[in-house]
């Protein structure tokens, strides 16, 4: 067991840094890369899915906010991308502390609405913003390797997709271990009963939003000068967002890898049901009741299905006393 | 951490392994020879699904008719001509990693374009950086000729903002006592609908035709009797809406609501699709727009097409099938004169010198493109009359006089 | 101007109607169960369908298209509520059905979108064109019909609530479910039928949308935050609120859309609320109940 818990995630690793080389084409390395992107987003959303138990349908507004924001600094003012990029993930962070103080203040239902109104707003903001943004045609930002032809790029983009999603694993993993993370497991089995207990739930609240809010964030702004080219109706989607929450919770929102595990399922998944029931919009429907299947039958994900232990690190199963006592200890 | 140092080793030392096996499929290293015998192999992204499947769907039947009558001709080069469509569901995201698949995985010889100037852009980035030539059939907004692609080109007579010139020309020359002197704009926030609507407004507005209202809509806008409110308000002269279909169906229905009667009303796209004169009723009689193709035209393969679309899909031919079928007259025309038809850089750029020197004959007439890959002619304009669509502008190709001032609705 | 503020006043009364109505069922499922159901805007589009193919199909007026839709919804909603939201567990039963709902919506979106395909579809009568004019102020017809159908219903709605033993009975569970039980009432079925009405509304709502706006299987999307912000406004749960609400920010959207533009009158459901939840969580009408929502 101990074997397979450290061996498989290990082999993993491997056959993700040599899977660049491996596939015959590049259009292989870019889904790869696709797929890393959405993996890296959903283990970040799990930050604050995972352990808040807080599900934010609109992370695909950070998303945005950081594409935009690291395109507009290198198109209007000439950054340096990898400046642009990091400016702006902190912007975006500061903005979701800022949103964060009047989202998490409502609880269930209404914090979901506010997170779904959020993506919609800024979809508004950017696409009216014209003089800014560009609006409806688009922000074109220019390739930070013009020397790369296109397979070489997407190789690129792979590994840094892969670093960032290395960066939201280790972080989770971090938390996982933190009184921090205590404290939020807390909030997810009781709030009341944490606050009571002297849990500060609202800063701690705010901090794992506005710490998931960076990761999808940097992934947006690494998207930003891949691709190229940004568009407010297809940046700020509910369709992005909620692919990162079906990622999580098929995989498993209380595993460290089970966002991963979504991702590497989800993502090639709707490539296939693209292309092969591409001609119809079918396809929505498969991704639709797919979600409803595991919200119904699985909603621990599939890592909790398949063992009873642990399968690498995760929120351990234990009643919300202990969870309380090791919070506020 | 030590351990950590260890799977670090581990993982790095199999990537490093692995670095040694390259791509075969290196942009612009030549096809294996078999390829050379089997099909040419077209590869087509357009949105058969979301927020533009209606075009989407009515380009593909034109790629298709294209296809068909090629095949039953022999083929382009001797080889028959296959069609691999994908549906990018209107999403950029689908539409980039679609022509990626296309290119390095399908190793198709030849890419048409999809619909939409949203969508041009970033499908045209993917083809630019793989060398391909990119003769696409509804990308008309100025902008995407400002991206510096070398390979495109936009086979329609003419780009967004100069399809309302005949118009505007016509406008201009009314005698003094005739002219309007105010117009009203609404338009759907969109590159190429803006486009058509700006192109209009700018030049009236310096033939002193004062602007009294200029709105701007989001693509979700549904009910448009505020903006009718604000259009009745200012009592203009004329209106135009940069629309695509079904906006200009809910802004007629609106301006009559609202009880607008202008003297002269344009719209683009909406008023060219058959289904219009069903959804707005009685309101279509007099209703201008710009058209780039004309059912009644002789031009090079139109009535073919007409009569071939019909056997094959028993519906008619409308402009975005004529757009599809013009991609591939361009792209044929060129394979034919550079004896050419695969991926590398070579042909490609050997097609792209052609169609950039050369005039074409096509089902809108001839063609002929600029150094960006704009078209160099002029949409004509349509207007209803008499329950049916005749064109009205440019007085060599008219079918009907323009009916000014319009009647009421 | 000032005909024109009068104008976009008349028109934000008469849309604001019919955002109660299709507020209303989101804030019966709440009351029910605690439950925010993603999928209503979607329903209400398939209700605008089944209407054009009636309609269609068999020329007849679109209104008579209600007799089948509103029983086939009515016992949609209760199969929804009982084969579906009654499974999840009650731990997290708010999120996980907003997730539920969302899958829901998806599907139907899919389904529209491969029987009817992409493109708009649109009823239109004699009168969507012709509009009433009082003083210089314009109000079309079909606008008109949708609020006084909406009106209706929401009066027949009403009527149920507070009259019938039924109604009782929802009202109960939706102020104490344990109490109510403890009394007598069958709460499950009480709130499956909860279900079955607020999508009923559905109905309705999609047959009046059908007939003022074309509409698309994507055209969801939009109405889900505007409803959402609505009932968020209202007051989670309280259909009053949300009636009151509905007709506020209609209104709010009707002035802004004829003084400014459509991006802020979209963008003044939002601003609204956000300063809701700033200032006052459980919304404006809404009482003790919505707080922990």
């Amino acid at each position: 067991m101990r074997i397979a818990s450290r061996g498989i995630p290990l082999l993993v690793a491997c056959l993700a840094l040599a899977y660049p080389w491996l596939v015959p084409n590049y259009y292989l390395v870019y889904a790869g890369a696709l797929t890393v992107m959405y993996a890296a987003m959903s283990t970040s959303w799990n930050l604050l899915g995972g352990f808040t138990g807080y599900v934010s349908l609109g992370h695909s507004a950070f998303f945005g906010l950081g594409a935009y924001g690291t395109g507009l600094l290198i198109v209007r003012l000439g950054v340096p991308w990898v400046a642009a990029l990091l400016v702006s993930a902190v912007a975006v962070t500061a903005f979701a502390v800022f949103v964060g103080v009047a989202a998490v203040r409502v609880r269930g239902a209404s914090f979901v609405i506010v997170s779904i109104a959020l993506v919609s707003m800024m979809n508004l903001v950017v696409q009216g913003w014209r003089s800014l943004t560009g609006g409806s045609t688009g922000l074109q930002v220019p390739s930070p390797f013009p020397d790369l032809h296109r397979g070489q790029t997407h190789i690129v983009f792979f590994y840094l997709f892969l670093a960032l999603l290395g960066l939201a694993l280790l972080s989770w993993w971090y938390v996982s271990r933190s009184r921090f993370g205590a404290g939020l497991r807390a909030i997810r089995e009781d709030e009341d009963k944490a606050e009571s207990l002297g849990v500060p739930t609202g800063a701690y609240k705010v901090t794992a939003f506005a710490l998931s809010a960076l990761f999808v964030s940097l992934a947006g702004g690494l998207y930003a000068v891949w691709f190229g080219s940004l568009d407010p109706i297809f940046v700020f989607s509910i369709l992005i967002g909620s692919y990162m929450v079906l990622m999580s919770l098929l995989g498993g929102v209380r595993h460290l890898f089970g966002p991963l595990l979504g991702a590497l399922i989800v993502a090639p998944a709707g490539e296939y049901f693209l292309i092969a029931l591409g001609e119809t919009q079918i396809h929505l429907t498969a991704t639709g009741l797919l979600l409803v299947l595991v919200v119904l039958f699985m909603p621990d994900g599939i890592l909790a299905r398949l063992t009873r232990r642990r399968a690498g690190p995760s929120i351990p199963d234990e009643t919300a006393e202990q969870r309380l006592q090791g919070a506020a200890r | 951490m030590a351990r950590v140092l260890k799977s670090l080793t581990i993982t790095s030392m199999c990537a490093l392994a692995l670095t040694a096996c390259a791509k075969t499929d290196e942009p612009g290293t030549a096809q294996p020879a078999g390829q050379q015998q089997g099909p040419v192999k077209i590869g087509i992204s357009l949105p058969l699904t979301g927020d533009f499947a209606e075009p989407g769907n009515g380009i593909k039947d034109g790629y298709q008719v294209w296809a068909d009558r090629v095949n039953a001709k022999g083929g382009l080069l001797g080889r028959k001509v296959e069609l691999i469509f994908r549906d990018d569901a209107s999403d950029p995201n689908r539409v980039s990693s679609d022509y990626e698949s296309l290119i390095t995985q399908d190793k198709v010889n030849l890419v048409f374009g999809p619909f939409s100037s949203r969508l041009v852009i970033p499908a045209a980035k993917v083809a630019e950086s793989y060398n391909m030539l990119f003769v696409e059939p509804a990308g008309a907004a100025k902008e995407v000729f400002e991206q510096g692609f070398k390979r495109l080109f936009y086979a329609a007579p003419a780009i967004a903002s100069d399809h309302y010139n005949y118009l505007a020309d016509y406008i201009i020359k009314l005698p003094a006592d005739k002219r309007p002197k105010t117009a009203a704009y609404a338009s759907l926030d969109d590159p190429f609908a803006q486009g058509t609507a700006y192109g209009l407004r700018d030049k009236l507005a310096a033939a002193g035709i004062k602007t009294v209202v200029d709105e701007v809509y989001p693509p979700e806008t549904t009910d448009f009797s505020p903006i009718a409110a604000k259009i009745a308000a200012a009592k203009p002269d004329i209106v135009v809406g940069g629309t695509q279909f079904e906006d200009s169906v809910g802004l007629v229905r609106a301006l009559q609501e609202l009880k607008v009667q202008p003297k002269l009303a344009a719209f683009s796209t909406g008023p060219t699709e058959p289904e219009f004169p069903a959804a707005v009723k009685g309101a279509a009689e007099s209703i201008i727009s710009p058209v780039g193709w004309s059912a009644t035209a002789t031009f090079t393969g139109n009535q073919e097409m007409i009569k071939r679309h019909k056997e094959m899909f028993n519906g008619e031919a409308n402009e975005d099938t004529a757009n599809g079928f013009t991609v591939g007259q361009v792209v044929e025309a060129a394979v034919n004169a550079a004896k050419c038809v695969d991926a590398t850089k070579e042909c490609q750029d050997k097609l792209a010198d052609h169609i950039r020197q050369g005039t074409f004959d096509t089902v809108v007439g001839k063609l002929s493109f600029d150094d960006q890959g704009r078209p160099e002619q002029a949409h004509m304009i349509q207007q209803y009359v008499g329950g049916k669509v005749e064109i009205v502008l440019p007085e060599q190709a008219k079918t009907a006089d323009l009916v000014y001032p319009k009647k009421p609705w | 101007m000032v005909s024109l503020l009068l104008q976009g006043l008349a028109l934000g009364v008469l849309t604001g109607g019919l955002y109660a109505l299709l507020a209303s069922g989101l804030s019966l499922y709440f009351g029910v169960m605690r439950v925010v159901m993603v999928a209503h805007p979607a329903f209400l589009f398939l209700a605008a369908y089944l209407t054009y193919t009636v309609h269609t199909t068999f020329g007849v007026d679109p209104f008579l298209a209600l007799p089948v839709t509103v029983p086939l919804f009515f016992a949609l909603g209760v199969a929804v509520q009982r084969l579906l939201v009654a499974r999840l567990a009650p731990d997290n039963l708010a999120m996980m059905s907003v997730l539920l709902t969302f899958g829901i919506a998806l599907a139907i979106e899919g389904l529209l979108g491969t029987i009817y395909t992409g493109s708009y579809k649109s009823v239109s009568m004699e009168y969507a064109t012709k509009s009433l004019t009082i003083g210089g102020v314009h109000l079309p017809y079909d606008k008109i019909i949708a609020f006084f159908v909406a009106a209706l219903t929401l009066a027949v709605l009403f009527a149920v609530l507070v009259r019938s033993r039924f109604g009782q009975a929802l009202r109960a569970t939706i102020q104490h479910r344990e109490a109510a039980r403890l009394v007598g009432v069958q709460t499950e079925r009480v709130a499956g039928y909860g279900f079955g009405v607020g999508l009923a509304t559905a109905a309705v709502g999609g047959t009046v949308l059908a007939l003022i706006t074309p509409f698309f299987p994507a055209s969801h999307w939009v109405w889900i935050g505007k409803l959402m912000a609505i009932i968020v406004v209202g007051g989670l749960g309280s259909v009053i609120g949300a009636a009151l609400a509905a007709v506020l920010l209609g209104v709010v959207e009707g002035l802004v859309l004829v003084t400014v533009d459509a991006t802020w009158a979209t963008m003044m459901f939002y601003v609204f609320l956000f300063l809701t939840l700033l200032a006052r969580p459980q919304g404006f009408f809404g009482g003790r109940l919505a707080h922990r929502f």
